[in-house]
């Protein structure tokens, strides 16, 4: 597991940092996508997520889900062009999933790669650190923010 | 031309680029009716609230105006300016000035050029942006979360960990709602997002964040589509 001060990388899984999402390989060509210790951090208590519809293609940078916490909102955003193939609704039923198991439980959605669209600029954990530690200071935060139930 | 001070901030930006700046400001249609000259008596700094808590002053915004200072102004857009809240109280001038109406005026000025400091200022506020231009009620009893009122002590949990059933203890029917302040009609919504696109106000949330522009537009789109209108295509609109 890498670490920036508390915040937390999982080692099998892939990041991409401009959009502060992790990626998991499925096998089957698919990926799960969520947000990252240090995303659910910046957002603060996470009220709701909507993922998008199975089905729904989705450009890159374009949305895959909206997450709003008190008074901040924002999209989770597609790394690639992709399909979604499967969406969380634990989370749209229980947001707070995004918080506390941000890497598990709190997958947002399962997407396919559009023909023709290789996924490009995903880093693995050890890679990821120093790109994130650079996002955390732009972004001055110092550490994570894990509430009672977190886990990894 | 060079800094009025020596120590004068954003000596490194262009007189141009603040002059351009300025002359939006100027240009404004709303601009001759906010300064009159300036008495210096600071009966508006002695009225505004942010002025006991801030290091602001709507004396300022008069003076600096009226002399046309532009690098002043240039600071003044990039900090002070987002100190106001907009209470007008400052409008007892006795020579009619309005330095709340020139900081309206500069802040759409600040938001329309993308400048940082809007950015950042707006920045904590993106989910309130997001709930006034999808439902056009600013406010949701759910922004009620204790890491973001941590000034309401213990209740604040308790508030929101129950906040439907204390929304149910508010008589109207239309107030038993927690993601909004009140029920809005989808007809409301279709007009309030014909609104926002034809006065351009969704292209100056884009120039501000991104990530809320491309969310209020996937939001306002469908709708509108439902309603048979293309958001691109508001001309069919505008002849009905």
């Amino acid at each position: 597991m890498a670490e920036i001060n508390t915040c937390k990388l999982p080692d099998d899984l892939e990041y991409h940092v401009d959009f502060n999402i992790w990626l998991r390989r499925a096998g089957d060509g698919t990926f799960e996508i969520g947000m990252t210790d240090i995303a659910q951090t910046l957002a603060g208590s996470i009220i709701h997520c909507r993922p998008k519809k199975v089905g729904k293609a989705v450009k890159e940078g374009k949305g895959l889900a909206t997450v709003e916490s008190g008074k901040w909102v924002g999209p989770v955003r597609a790394p690639f062009a992709c399909e979604i193939v499967d969406r969380n609704d634990a989370v749209e039923a229980d947001a707070t999933l995004l918080n506390r198991r941000p890497y598990g439980e709190g997958w947002i959605v399962r997407v396919r790669p559009a023909d023709g669209s290789e996924p490009s600029g995903l880093l693995d954990a050890a890679s990821a650190v120093e790109p994130f530690r650079a996002y955390m200071a732009k972004h001055d935060l110092q550490e994570c923010v894990h509430c009672e139930g977190f886990k990894c | 031309m060079e800094p009025i001070y020596a120590d004068a901030e954003y000596q490194d930006v262009p007189y141009e680029e603040k002059k351009r700046l300025f002359d939006q400001v100027a240009q404004d249609m709303r601009w001759e009716t906010t300064l009159y000259g300036c008495y210096e008596c600071g009966i508006c700094t002695a009225a505004c609230p942010s002025a006991r808590f801030y290091d602001f002053s709507p004396r300022v915004f008069a003076q600096v105006m009226a002399r046309e200072d532009v690098h002043s102004f240039y600071e003044l857009l990039n900090d002070s300016v987002w100190d106001c809240s907009q209470c007008f109280s400052c409008t007892r001038c006795p020579r009619q000035n309005n330095p709340g109406a020139i900081i309206t005026i500069m802040r759409e000025v600040a938001v329309n050029n993308g400048l940082q400091s809007a950015k950042d200022a707006l920045k904590a506020y993106s989910r309130i942006i997001y709930k006034i231009m999808s439902t056009g009620t600013q406010v949701a009893p759910d922004m009620l979360q204790p890491d973001f009122f941590p000034d309401w002590g213990p209740d604040v949990e308790n508030v929101s960990e129950n906040l439907d059933v204390w929304r149910r203890m508010v008589p109207p029917e239309t107030m038993h709602t927690t993601e909004l302040a009140w029920d809005v009609s989808e007809k409301t919504r279709v007009e309030l997002y014909m609104i926002w696109k034809l006065t351009g106000n969704l292209e100056m949330i884009e120039q501000i964040d991104d990530g809320i522009f491309m969310i209020l537009e996937e939001v306002m789109e469908e709708l509108l589509e439902e309603h048979g209108y293309d958001i691109d295509d508001f001309d069919s609109v505008l002849e009905e």
